[in-house]
């Protein structure tokens, strides 16, 4: 069993983490913080996704969905996870200026786009808290059956 | 793109000139004395963002950057939730500091981003003779990162660090702590730097 004092990785922009110990993102707004989790072995992944789309980019694999999602899912596959034991969870895709989303509300479409790769991969998504006009931090325990709490600006919390 | 020494000391010197007008529409309508800071120059990495905002409570104010230029970035009137209570408090004419932020502070906020980013952009269209104007404002308050990274991840071009132009105003009688942030794309950021490399062979 891990020690619960592990420290935290802090999951900037584009950034991915695999392992048991606690992850966690701050402050997302149209940024999806997604994890998967496997529950036989206990580890997972988190990560930071900016933008649905790389269009052929491959130098920040954890910045766009569609090499975000291949990418923790192969780190995981690869230290002998099968991909029917992992579960999926995910939080932000908000939209935090009203003005500016009117026509490009680029939170919604990672939510899409995350939600088609992970059918895409048959990977279930468990549970998810995302849109609406609020930042969200988000931690993640693999040690601890892979609850994933979430914290607003407001000191409000719920666990995913 | 990467600034040289004097391009960077030009840029401050422009900040320096659009932050002194912002400063003193924002003394006037506090009716008392406000200084501003010099002007900083950073260049983040995105994954690096939360060392400059976090978790935080902020209200911010942000305007695209457009004129001669389609999308030249964001300029955002920053400030922390407690300053903002304590802004809107002198303006309208209250002393409570724990209360929820309403309507009427939202629409002073927007009023005063709104006037201050538009004395700086007027400041530095005048230097520079190159129009930049301030889209509709938009108004996020809540976690500083979060809405940071939205106006990030809606810049134009592709990008995996922003340069952040920042001047801090603070109202000392007041304690009103607040920013100016110019976020300029790598475009505009080219132009503006050629205007005032050009301004400097000619002087």
């Amino acid at each position: 069993m891990p020690s619960q004092h592990e420290q935290t990785a802090m999951i900037g922009i584009g950034e991915y983490r695999v392992g048991s110990f606690p992850m966690m993102t701050i402050g997302l707004g149209s940024c999806i913080g997604l994890t998967l989790y496997d529950e036989n072995l206990k580890i997972g992944a988190m990560v930071h996704i900016m933008l649905p789309e790389s269009a052929g980019r491959t130098d920040r694999p954890g910045k766009y969905a569609d090499t975000a999602v291949p990418a923790i899912i192969n780190e995981l596959v690869a230290l002998g996870c099968r991909k029917r034991s992992i579960v999926a969870k995910m939080a932000g895709g908000s939209c935090m200026f009203e003005y500016f989303g009117a026509n490009l509300n680029i939170g919604e479409r990672n939510v899409l786009k995350v939600k088609a790769l992970l059918t895409a991969n048959q990977i279930r998504l468990m549970s998810e808290d995302v849109g609406g006009k609020v930042g969200r931090s988000v931690t993640f325990f693999p040690a601890n059956g892979g609850i994933v709490s979430i914290r607003r600006a407001d000191g409000t919390t719920s666990e995913l | 793109m990467k600034l040289s020494t004097v391009q960077a000391d030009a840029i401050q010197e422009l900040g320096n000139i659009g932050a002194a007008h912002a400063a003193t529409t924002l003394s006037m309508m506090l009716g008392s004395a406000v200084e501003m800071s010099v002007p900083a120059i950073k260049a983040v990495d995105i994954s690096q963002l939360g060392s400059v905002m976090g978790e935080e409570s902020a209200a911010m104010v942000a305007f695209e950057l457009q004129g001669e230029i389609q999308h030249g970035g964001y300029i955002i009137f920053y400030i922390s939730r407690e300053s903002a209570v304590r802004l809107t408090n002198t303006m309208l004419g209250l002393t409570e500091m724990n209360r929820p932020l309403n309507e009427m502070d939202e629409s002073a906020l927007i009023e005063v981003g709104n006037i201050m980013v538009s004395a700086f952009l007027d400041a530095t269209a005048e230097l520079l003779g190159f129009i930049m104007l301030p889209s509709p404002p938009a108004l996020s308050i809540d976690m500083a990162h979060a809405a940071m990274q939205s106006l990030i991840a809606q810049m134009g071009e592709e990008i995996d660090e922003v340069l952040l132009f920042s001047t801090e105003l603070v109202c000392e009688e007041h304690k009103i702590d607040s920013d100016i942030i110019m976020m300029p794309e790598n475009a505009t950021l080219q132009k503006i730097v050629e205007l005032l490399e050009n301004m400097m062979k000619a002087s």
